[in-house]
């Protein structure tokens, strides 16, 4: 079992590494990736998603919705060997499968993704098929809460919950930051929580930068009949000053010397 | 019978035989889905009113491993759902075939809403689709058993309306080529190209005027059966008719397959206008009036000459 400590040793690696990538492809996404580290540092290394070493393949499936994160997920599939660690190496420095948009041909990433609000109803797929043939995987899947502006979400979660899906976790990362600025202040999706509950879905909330509080969230679907929603509260940009509640590090934005360090300090 | 039950017969038929298929609806029925429900209910998922969230679910599914059929209203399904199938079956080349029913003004008289007279030009633009169309009930059977043999990104446009069957049938062959030739070519002949409905048009020109015209019904326009291209260039010309609005219609298909051909081919086009249709009067009526009939396929033959 990993420790705590050890996840937010882990959390800190790949953070400092994925800030390295986009400094070094000058493009991406580092706020939203950012927000959800923890998230995925949790199912990958919090024993959620399970890994067959012999296959050197993982048992149950994780889509990034948010495609733009799923930049992600590449250090955590390089240290379990499911990618290749010299594609992780190359990226940014050579030739590379590595995209700032994940696509299936990337090994390890269960779905191409880019579009917003596609991901729900793709899993519900995966878990119904799953569901359907008897067999125990899971699926997860993480979404901004940006994409709960997209009908089709809302499509899917209906869908999720008719069929009482109980394999599919929607983890729903909250960072309450669009491109333009506070959701607040460009469409309020506040109470997301009372918007979701009368869906009749299972809904836990978590500080999604808090390991004990994801474990929690995650581990409450076991013996559920109903589809879990796990709310993580994060913050866009979380380990860097500079980025974090900062709108315009949704995308990676020009830096300084000085800024570069500091990055570099606070990820150390 | 309907196409889309002799579409569905098939699918219950391989499900007979055990096969991984699973058929998803958007609330649109038939009575051979009602058998298919009612028999094998882990075959089939209603996804509610919600074509998006049905293209994404087909996806998870394909993902899985299962071939799947999602079937809808055709206006819905295809451009409702435009970027789910862009997404999903489109970007992953998954064997997602989609059951499109109530191509052109099939769903006269509900207004422009109801038709899908931009399905085609949508559909063919996903890249990696294939498109199939069927002419009557038996082209639908064959198209169905080819996509169950060989999966594949499909989306299939069935008629609203019993069309009457054509004679000769079609084969399974010229549903795998692609095509199939209605009436005697001959060099001095224009060809009269089309697909669904309007085929049977077609042919009512081709028997009051067989020395003169010869028919095609082009079953799966994309891709384009390549050795059609040098056939056509073996007519007077070709004209092609299409219960669609202009802006990449069959036509079109046509245009882009023979543009490489250094062999010159005549081609004129026959669509609806680029109008949303509000008028009532049944199908046959609009499409009398509109020019998509046997009188107004020979007036645009007479342009070729």
């Amino acid at each position: 079992m990993v420790t705590t400590v050890e996840l937010e040793a882990l959390a800190k690696q790949y953070r400092r590494g994925l800030f390295e990538k986009f400094l070094a492809v000058r493009q991406g996404h580092p706020g939203s990736t950012f927000s959800m580290i923890e998230i995925v540092v949790a199912l990958y290394h919090g024993g959620f998603v399970r890994f067959d070493s012999e296959q050197k393949t993982f048992r149950d499936r994780v889509l990034i919705s948010k495609g733009h994160a799923t930049v992600a997920l590449y250090p955590i599939l390089a240290r379990f060997g499911v990618l290749p660690q010299s594609e992780w190496d190359a990226w940014g420095k050579s030739p590379s499968a590595l995209r700032v948009f994940g696509n299936k041909s990337i090994p390890g990433i269960d779905v191409t993704s880019g579009s917003l609000g596609h991901g729900i109803g793709v899993g519900a797929g995966m878990a119904m098929a799953h569901k359907r043939s008897g067999s125990d995987k899971r699926v997860f899947v993480v979404i901004s809460e940006g994409e709960l502006y997209e009908g089709s979400t809302w499509e899917a979660l209906l869908f999720a919950a008719h069929y009482a899906l109980s394999n599919l976790t929607v983890v729903i990362d909250i960072n309450s930051l669009i491109i333009l600025g506070r959701t607040e202040d460009c469409l309020s999706l506040n109470p997301i929580q009372d918007k979701i509950a009368g869906l009749g879905l299972e809904i836990r909330q978590c500080d999604g930068h808090d390991f004990a509080s994801l474990t929690s969230a995650f581990s409450s679907q076991t013996g559920g009949t109903r589809p879990l929603i796990v709310l993580a509260n994060t913050v866009k940009g979380k380990g860097c000053s500079i980025m974090e509640h900062k709108a315009h590090w949704h995308y990676w934005n020009p830096m300084t010397v000085e800024q570069i360090e500091q990055c570099r300090r606070e990820l150390a | 019978m309907l196409q889309r039950d002799a579409f569905i017969r098939e699918i219950i038929t391989a499900i007979e035989h055990g096969r991984e298929v699973v058929f998803l609806s958007a609330d649109f029925g038939a009575a051979a889905l009602d058998d298919l429900r009612a028999r094998f209910p882990k075959h089939f998922v209603h996804c509610g009113i919600s074509e998006q969230a049905m293209i994404d679910v087909a996806t998870g599914f394909a993902l899985e491993g299962k071939q799947v059929f999602c079937y809808a209203m055709a206006p819905f399904l295809s451009l409702r759902a435009l970027e789910q199938i862009k997404c999903g079956p489109g970007m992953m080349n998954l064997p997602v075939c989609m059951i499109s029913v109530g191509v052109g003004l099939g769903y006269a008289d509900a207004g422009p809403t109801h038709y899908a007279t931009e399905d085609f030009a949508c559909l063919r633009a996903v890249i990696g689709s294939s498109v199939y169309t069927a002419s009557d009930s038996a082209s639908a059977t064959l198209i169905a058993q080819q996509l169950l043999n060989k999966p594949e990104f499909a989306y299939v446009r069935l008629d609203r309306d019993e069309l009457a069957a054509i004679s000769p049938a079609p084969t399974a062959a010229a549903i795998n080529r692609g095509y199939r030739i209605l009436g005697e070519q001959a060099p001095n002949k224009i060809a009269l190209l089309s697909h669904g409905k309007m085929l049977h048009a077609c042919l009512k020109v081709v028997d009051e005027s067989p020395e003169e015209f010869f028919s095609i019904d082009l079953i799966r326009s994309k891709p384009f059966p390549e050795d059609l291209i040098p056939l056509l260039a073996q007519t007077r010309g070709v004209v092609v008719i299409d219960e669609q609005t202009p802006c990449g219609s069959l036509a079109s298909a046509v245009f882009e397959a023979t543009n490489p051909w250094d062999g010159f081919v005549r081609i004129v086009s026959l669509t609806l206008p680029e109008v949303y249709v509000f008028e009532n009067g049944g199908r046959e009526y609009l499409l009398n009036k509109l020019g998509l009939s046997a009188d107004g396929i020979r007036q645009t033959a007479k342009r070729i000459g």
